[in-house]
């Protein structure tokens, strides 16, 4: 009872959880291509950080924001490597999860009792792909203007309901600060709600059944 | 106990600590030496070819072989298709084995689609 971590632990009983999670044996074959999603969780860490670096100085509109990634860029100390920190590592997030993607599909990993877990990856997969999109559009130059002007074209192209998918992207005809806001919404308060959400529920999974194991 | 198993803690941790160690240090590289690039102002009158991010350049070049109001069927049917597929691996997929070699057909669509987003990548960059 003399040190604080087992005053803490003897009423949250927190050593049984710790022994549950670190102390469990693995089973054989585990190998370093087991570590891809952990890669993609710790990439998301970063881009976290950076993520919230940058909130700070960036402004969503459409008259500050070019001004204020070139502030970040220029005048911020250490603006550069946050913002460039950014982009790779959501490069990097993308391949990782690509690869444990990859990885789970051909260790058949989604076998059952797994198949939920593989529904829940796969979705997270697309939220990862919604961060790519959002993001691109918020330095608002002309490449992320015109490239969103593509991408939230494509879906007009759909019978019936292209044109209001359209709409409900851009927030009204054209690629205007509303889209900015939009995006920047989604891409700061929307995709990182759900994807903790998802996150929680994917490792809850793995923590429940175990991780499968080589073949 | 069984020493031979690998534990968490400290084995697998180990082994995921040093794939992260490796995945910061060459994102503080590439980082370092090609720093993300902004271009010019948004100039609404100058209309400007962009080319998104790596991963959607696939999606990208099909966009190119569905012109006009068939460009849904690139960009929308297809992967839709596609993802449906995905997301119902585990249930379409009747085998109970985990090695490829047991789910031929399996394996077989998906190197099909690896390797046509794969060349439709390369081909976007032409």
């Amino acid at each position: 009872m003399s040190n604080p971590f087992s005053i803490i632990d003897s009423r949250l009983n927190l050593s049984r959880h710790y022994r549950r999670i670190f102390e469990r044996p693995l089973p054989e074959g585990v190998t370093y291509f087991y570590c891809l999603g952990g890669m993609a969780l710790f990439f998301l860490i970063v881009l976290t950080f950076t993520g919230v670096v940058l909130s700070f100085y960036y402004i969503p509109s459409a008259s500050e924001a070019y001004h204020s990634i070139r502030f970040i860029d220029s005048k911020l100390p250490g603006g550069w490597l946050m913002r460039a920190l950014h982009v790779w590592a959501a490069s990097g997030m993308v391949a990782a999860v690509m690869a444990h993607m990859l990885r789970v599909y051909i260790t058949g990993s989604y076998k059952p009792p797994r198949e939920l877990n593989w529904v829940v990856g796969a979705t997270l997969f697309v939220l990862t792909m919604a961060f790519g999109f959002s993001g691109y559009l918020l330095p608002w130059d002309q490449k992320a203007y015109w490239a969103t002007t593509v991408g939230t074209a494509m879906p007009s192209t759909i019978p019936l309901v292209g044109h209001f998918i359209m709409q409900l992207l851009r927030g009204g005809d054209d690629v205007s600060g509303i889209t900015l806001l939009r995006f920047y919404v989604m891409h700061v308060y929307i995709l990182p709600l759900v994807s903790i959400f998802l996150l929680w529920a994917h490792f809850h999974m793995i923590r429940r059944q175990g991780i499968s194991g080589g073949l | 106990m069984d020493n031979r198993l690998k534990k968490f803690y400290p084995d697998y941790l180990f082994e995921i600590l040093l794939v992260c160690l490796f995945a910061l240090e060459g994102a503080l590289l590439l980082s370092y030496v090609f720093p993300p690039v902004t271009g010019s102002p948004v100039d609404f009158s100058r209309n400007f070819l962009p080319r998104p991010e790596w991963y959607f350049l696939a999606l990208y070049q099909m966009f190119k072989y569905f012109p006009g109001n068939l460009a849904f069927i690139g960009v929308a049917v297809i992967p839709a298709v596609i993802l449906f597929l995905v997301f119902a691996l585990p249930f379409l997929e009747k085998t109970h084995s985990r090695r490829l070699r047991d789910r031929k057909f399996s394996a077989v669509a998906a190197a099909i689609l690896l390797v046509s987003a794969a060349v439709l990548t390369v081909l976007s960059c032409f």
